[in-house]
Formats: C-alpha cells, structure tokens, sequence
C-alpha cells in the first residue's frame, strides 16, 4: 500500500502485516511446507538412512524447565480428570539407576500421557518417547510441539534396524529412559498386536533392561479415527524391569516381552512379572540421602 | 515438665471460657464459684520414636521378641485400628504407619511370603483408599493395596468364622484369615481407656453376632464408666470373649499412645487454658469466631475435618495382651488424669464437631447424644462427676443433618425409632435386630462407606447411663425440634439452661465445666 494513498496509522499497519502474512502463505503453498517429502527422492532412497534430527534441543535447558510446567500445569492434571488412572507398581521406576526401556501395550494416543503419568517425577524427567517419525513429524511443527510438550523424538519404523538403532541407543547411553510401543502402531480394536523384534534387539544391543506396562482403558478414552478424547477410567500396571538373559535372541526377549504385558492385562496381580511382596518393598525403601543433596 | 491437669474455681478475674459448639466456638461466663477442670498439658514425646518401637518388638513383655516369631512359609496378619482413632486424625506419618513398617521389614528379612493386613472396622464403615492410606503410609499402601490390604467385612459370611460362646454364653466370631493365621499381630492406638487390650480383637474383627453381646444395654448400664475397664461390664465381656480367641489363635500385641496435642498451630487456643491465652490467641480465636459464625455448614465442616493433630508419641508396648494392655492404660491414665474433688449439681460440656464416627462428616444429633452424653459423661473413674439426679448441659447446633452415605440407618433411626420411644432398653427389643438385618442397610455396610444397621442404636446405647443418671439434660444452642426428638429440653443461652436448670437441682446449684477436648478422665473422689 503506498504511503501516499492517505491511509494512516492502525489501517496502515493492519494492511501491512496482512500483506506479509498472504506472501508467507503464497510461499508455503508453493513450496509444500506442510507435506512430507516424497519417498522418490534420491535422499530418502539412500541404503544408509540419513541421520535423522532427534530434536537434541528438546532434551536441553531451559526447554526442560518449560516442559516440566507444562506438563504439571497441563498434562498431567487433564490427564488425572479424563482418565483418574490407576497405577500399579510405580515402586520399580521410583528408583531407576540406570536407563530402562519402557515397553507398553499401543491403543490410543492416551498412552503416552498416562504412561508419564504413572511415572515418578524423577523418572519422567529423564524419560523420551519414541514416536513414529512418519506420522508425528512429517509436519515439523506439530513434530516439535509434540516434543515440547512429551519429550518426544523420531523413531524410524520403516529405516530397519539399523535406522532404530542409531538414536535409540544414543539416548539410552547418554542416560533416557525410552518409552516404546512394540506394537508398531495403535490397536484398531483395542486388543494386543504381536510385538515387533525392535524392542528386544534394542535392549540385546545395549544392555538395557525392558519394563512391561500394560495400559488397561486408553482405547475408550481415545481409539484410533476420533479426534477428541472422551473422558473414561485407565488403569497403568507396571511389571518389574526384565533383562535378556545371556543366550536370549532379540525375538525370543521380545516374545517374552509381549508375554509379560498380556500376563499384566490380566485381572488378579501377577506376582511373577509385578514382582512378590518382599521384592515391592524393597524397591519401596526410602532413599537414604547421599551426601551434597 | 508437662503440668498435671487442674481444677479452677471461677472468681472475678477469670477470664470467659471456651466452649465447643459443633463447628463453632463460644466464650460463655461462668458463675462465681463454678469449677472449671482442665486435662493436663500435652506429655513430651518420645523423641525416636523408630527406635522405640524396635525395642518393643524385641524385648516385648511377657512374649517371644516378634523376630523370632517369624518364620518362612507363615501364615501372617496384620490387624489395625480403622479411623475412628485418634481424634482429629494424626498429622502423618501416623503412629500404626511405624509400627506396621517395622513388623513388616521384620516379615521380609524372615522370608514370610503369606502377608495380608485388614482393617479392623467391626461395624464401623469402610475407609476409602485415601483414609486407608493416610493411616499405613504410602509404602504399605502401594505394596499391599488391594489384594493384601484390605477391610474386615463383619457381614461376610465366608469370611467370617464361629469360634464358640464364653463361659457367660457370648457368641465369639473372628475374622476367618485371622483365625487361620499362624499369627495375628494387633497393632493398636489407644486414645482413651476404653480401647485397646482384648476389645480390639473381640470388636474389630467380629461380627454383629459377636459384638451385640456386650454392645447392648443391660452391659452398657453396668459399665461405671466404660472409660474405666476394671468396673465395666462391657470389657468385662470382651476379656472373655478375647481369651477365647486367644486360645484359637496366637495374637502378638502391640499397643501406642500419644499425648493429648490435639490441635494444629491455627486452633492452638483450644489446647490451653484461658488463663494463659496470649494476645495471639486471642487474636486466632476472634477470627476462628467470626469464621465459624459466617462461613457456610458445609465449607465450616471442610476446614475443620481437614485439621490434623500433632500427636506424639507417648509409649509402645508389645506382647501378651493383659501385659501389654496394664502398661498402655498406665500412660494413657498419665496423660488424661485429673482429680476431682466431689460430684457437682450441674455438669457444662461443650460437644465439639468431631466424634469417632463421623471422620469427614457432619455429625448427626444421635452421634451428638452419644459424643456428648455418651463419652464425654463417661470420662471419669469411681463415680461420674454429675451427682445422681444433676443436670447435665451441653453446647451443639444440633441441627437436622445427616451424610447420606455414612449414616443412612441414622437417618431411619431418627426418624422412625426416636419418633416413637427414646428409652433405650424399649428401643433394643423393638427395633434392633431390624435394622441389623434389614438388606439394604447391610449391602451399603459392605459395599459402600456406610455404619452397619445396628450402629445408630449403639450410639444411643453409650448414652444410656447418662440418660438414666441425669435428671434432666438441656442442649444450648440447639435447634428446638431436634432437641425435643431426642428427648431432652433446649434453651437459647447458658443462662437460661442454669434458670432450667435450677427447677431441678434447687437453688444455687455447684456447677463444673469440664474443659473438653483434649479429652480427660476425672478421678472423682
């Protein structure tokens, strides 16, 4: 708008950023900012996966701080309203020394929220969520978002094992806990797909022990194809933290994986995989405090 | 050094004094040469209390130390007091939480796998998760809760077992997981004389058909006072309904006591004597006064349940039952004795908002008979400090208002029962049995948060020798309708309950306060 059409002040503003923001839109229309890149192109076709971005920034301060009011402000307290969960067996993350994986039954975008919230604040903390790199990052944006809030980061399901491999032993390494879903997608009708091997060659790979959880009530609150969550009771149980035994595959592990979530889906508690009473108590021992703290 | 508790006579220069008035407080003067008797001062704490406790278990009195008790492959039970103890509920961590936490370290370091821990309610209503888990601390509730930690059910019919009758002819039943256990451990609060000893297992975990026989009239009115065990039937029956137990089961005891602190910081002033009121106390009672008197029932009754008292820990004592039991009424009697000189023609008792069976409730005009004329009259030792024939005054609201889900026999029991006669002995053979079997008040008993059906009439039961000793008894403050239902006079003002009062007692009666709570048992001489 030219300066001199006699146009002044407010409107002269408001015409101007209104013009600004039709040339950014023009340019994202143009450009595809908001579709993923094709497959077909030669980068993606490459055997060796390009190194993926794993939001490094997201796990850095002061963005920490951020999300931890998030999610005390927030998440949390919308997650204790729609779903009053139920959490069995926080004992075995109370004190964690060393990085676990978390490996949880798949039916609803609930999951991720009433998994941390069955997490211990100190665990939580130190804990990521592998979320499927082609569906919640294929838009940066929302991928970011995503992670500001969850602590999220991209997790390949197509790259192979290699692909999974790469970030998710860094992050073990580098001392975070991992949520993972084995299943590799949500449930359609709520019940227990078979678990993919990722998980168990992951925890062979590193060393790292697996936790069971089972998450009974996500699938009523969110299933796959709605959009809004309705309100609904859950319930967390969370087996003792499992190692693969020396001579284990990564398939035989995984099998005995997924066979410890089913057996935490049943209704009476399950002594071998949560652990017998003495065990709880233990990991129930308040911690002494260590010099400095 | 803890001053033992005293009795003033009122002359000029004292000071108004508190009394509770339901969720509310008043300053009332009292005539010249009136006495006000004061509970002793909070006793000091024991200072480790951890410490103490694992002395106890391993030098217990009379017994085997607990550890060696404890055996792989053990059938063990843990027993304890539900929330009717102590009153207010104990800042945490709650004195059952220790003790339990230290029988059960001893469990796992002895490999027993077979735990359970019930909540022994008798008849009382079942806690929620919360109520459960403010009292066994966070550790036991997220180890046991709920398949190893759970709530007696005295209308159970497979989890409950007959045991036999006593000499006398008293039904005993027990919880069936205690009676097949290879040891039940008790672990016990005891507040007040009246608990603890062989009535915690003969009630706690019993049946309808056990506890009707000493919860009835004809024991209640030989009980001079219940407060006081060695003169009262009611324990009388329980030791030997308790014996009986004992020789079916082998019970490992375990006894507390705290002092009387009684009050946080922000009612502080209720825990002293006017006398020593500081400008600050004052000030905190001005402002609980103008709170209480604008502030809505409801969000009164919030702020006031939501108090926690800063017990502390006084004694612990483990082992066999009558060992353990001598030593706990010792301290208990150390922290609450007062002696009195004499019976006097007019008793005042302020009746406050809380009594053991409305825990987050409003409390009901039964439970303000049996709070008031119940246990309060009862408080005292050799012979009751109103002289036969006296007037008893009390100070409640006293309105019309009952919790649906924890009092829903009250409800019928007022309305129906007291409507038709208010003598206890009347009530017991015409309605009791009823209301204990009627099938709905037993399936909320089992199912919801509500007092068995029989509950109510046991509240009026407590009263039954107060009402049979007092000539009259007047409620001040309360509201007229009520009042009359349950059979006694009302007046607007304390001093137009002592004109009341004089028509029955005489002229220039002697009149005595007793400055309740912190609770007291008068030793009257």
């Amino acid at each position: 708008m030219p300066w001199y059409s006699g146009e002044r002040g407010l409107t002269q503003l408001t015409g101007t950023i209104g013009a600004a923001v039709n040339d950014v839109r023009r340019v994202r229309r143009a450009w595809h900012w908001d579709t993923p890149r094709p497959h077909t192109w030669p980068a993606q076709g490459e055997v060796v996966p390009e190194r993926a971005s794993d939001l490094g920034w997201a796990r850095q301060e002061p963005v920490r701080t951020i999300r931890f009011l998030i999610q005390h402000g927030l998440l949390l307290p919308f997650t204790k309203a729609m779903a009053h969960p139920k959490v069995e067996g926080r004992e075995w993350v109370r004190e964690l020394e060393r990085p676990v994986i978390f490996a949880a039954n798949h039916s609803s975008h609930a999951d991720t929220s009433l998994i941390l919230y069955a997490l211990t604040d100190r665990a939580r903390e130190r804990t990521v969520v592998a979320a499927a790199a082609d569906y919640w990052f294929k838009r940066p944006l929302l991928g970011n978002i995503v992670s500001l809030f969850l602590n999220t980061f991209p997790f390949s399901r197509t790259g192979g094992a290699q692909a999974q491999l790469h970030s998710s032993s860094q992050l073990l390494k580098s001392g975070w806990n991992l949520v993972l879903f084995p299943e590799g997608s949500r449930s359609i009708d709520g019940r227990i797909q078979e678990f993919k091997a990722g998980v168990g060659h992951l925890a062979n790979e590193t060393g790292t022990p697996v936790v069971p959880v089972h998450i009974r009530g996500a699938f009523r609150i969110m299933p796959k194809g709605q959009k809004f969550p309705v309100p609904g009771p859950a319930r967390v149980r969370i087996g003792k933290p499992m190692a693969p035994q020396p001579a284990e595959g990564s398939r035989q592990f995984t099998a005995r994986v997924e066979g410890a979530v089913r057996a935490l889906a049943d209704e009476p508690s399950q002594p071998d995989i949560q652990g017998t009473w003495i065990e709880r108590w233990r990991a129930l021992k308040p911690r002494e405090p260590k010099y400095g703290e | 050094m803890a001053r033992p508790g005293a009795v003033i006579e009122v002359d000029r220069n004292t000071p108004p004094v508190l009394f509770h008035f339901g969720e509310g407080v008043r300053l009332e003067k009292l005539p010249l040469g009136a006495r006000i008797v004061y509970p002793p001062d909070p006793l000091e704490p024991i200072a480790h209390p951890e410490r103490a406790i694992k002395r106890a278990l391993a030098k217990p009195l009379e017994d085997d130390p607990l550890k060696s008790l404890l055996r792989r492959g053990m059938k063990l039970t843990i027993a304890f007091d539900d929330l009717s103890l102590p009153l207010p509920p104990m800042a945490a961590p709650d004195v059952r939480q220790l003790v339990m936490e230290e029988v059960i370290d001893m469990a796992a370091e002895a490999g027993v796998e077979d735990i359970h821990l019930i909540a022994a309610l008798g008849l009382h209503r079942r806690m929620t998760a919360d109520e459960i888990r403010h009292i066994v601390g966070d550790r036991i509730f997220s180890t046991f809760w709920p398949d190893r930690l759970y709530q007696h059910d005295g209308e159970d019919p497979e989890a409950n077992v007959y045991i036999g009758k006593t000499a006398e002819g008293e039904d005993v039943t027990l919880h069936k997981r205690a009676a097949e256990s290879d040891l039940v451990v008790y672990v016990n609060l005891t507040l007040v004389p009246m608990d603890g000893g062989h009535k915690s297992m003969s009630t706690g975990l019993a049946t309808y058909r056990g506890i009707r026989a000493h919860h009835n009239v004809k024991t209640l009115l030989a009980s001079r006072s219940y407060m006081n065990p060695p003169d009262s039937a009611l324990h009388h029956s329980c030791i030997r309904q308790g014996q009986l137990i004992e020789d079916t089961v082998r019970v490992f005891h375990i006894e507390t006591t705290v002092n009387n602190h009684a009050f946080p910081a922000i009612a502080n002033f209720m825990q002293k004597r006017e006398t020593d009121w500081t400008p600050r106390d004052q000030a905190m009672f001005l402002g609980m006064k103008q709170f209480t008197d604008l502030a809505p029932p409801a969000f009164k009754r919030n702020v006031f349940h939501a108090m926690r008292a800063p017990y502390g820990l006084t004694g612990v004592h483990a082992g066999q039952v009558d060992a353990v039991h001598e030593k706990t009424l010792e301290a208990v009697r150390n922290q609450i004795s007062v002696r009195v000189e004499g019976q006097t023609d007019i008793v005042t008792l302020g009746v406050p908002y809380l009594g053991p069976y409305n825990v987050n409730a409003p409390m009901n005009p039964v439970l303000v008979v049996c709070m008031g004329i119940g246990y309060l009259f009862n408080f005292y030792r050799s012979k009751p400090v109103l002289r036969k024939g006296g007037v008893l005054i009390l100070t409640h609201p006293c309105r019309y208002e009952f919790d649906a889900v924890q009092h829903p026999s009250y409800i019928d029991f007022y309305d129906e029962v007291l409507a038709d006669t208010t003598d206890p002995m009347e009530i017991e053979a015409k309605y009791e049995l009823r209301f204990a079997e009627d099938p709905w008040f037993r399936q909320l008993y089992r199912k919801s948060h509500a007092y068995h059906g029989a509950h109510p009439f046991y509240a009026w039961y407590w009263a039954a020798h107060a009402i049979d000793h007092a000539g009259d008894i007047i409620i001040v403050g309360g509201e007229r309708d009520v009042v009359h239902r349950l059979g006694f006079k009302c007046a607007t003002t304390l001093e137009d309950a002592f004109e009341m009062a004089e028509q029955t007692v005489g002229r220039y009666p002697s009149v005595t306060h007793l400055r309740m709570p912190p609770i007291m048992l008068c030793d009257v001489e």
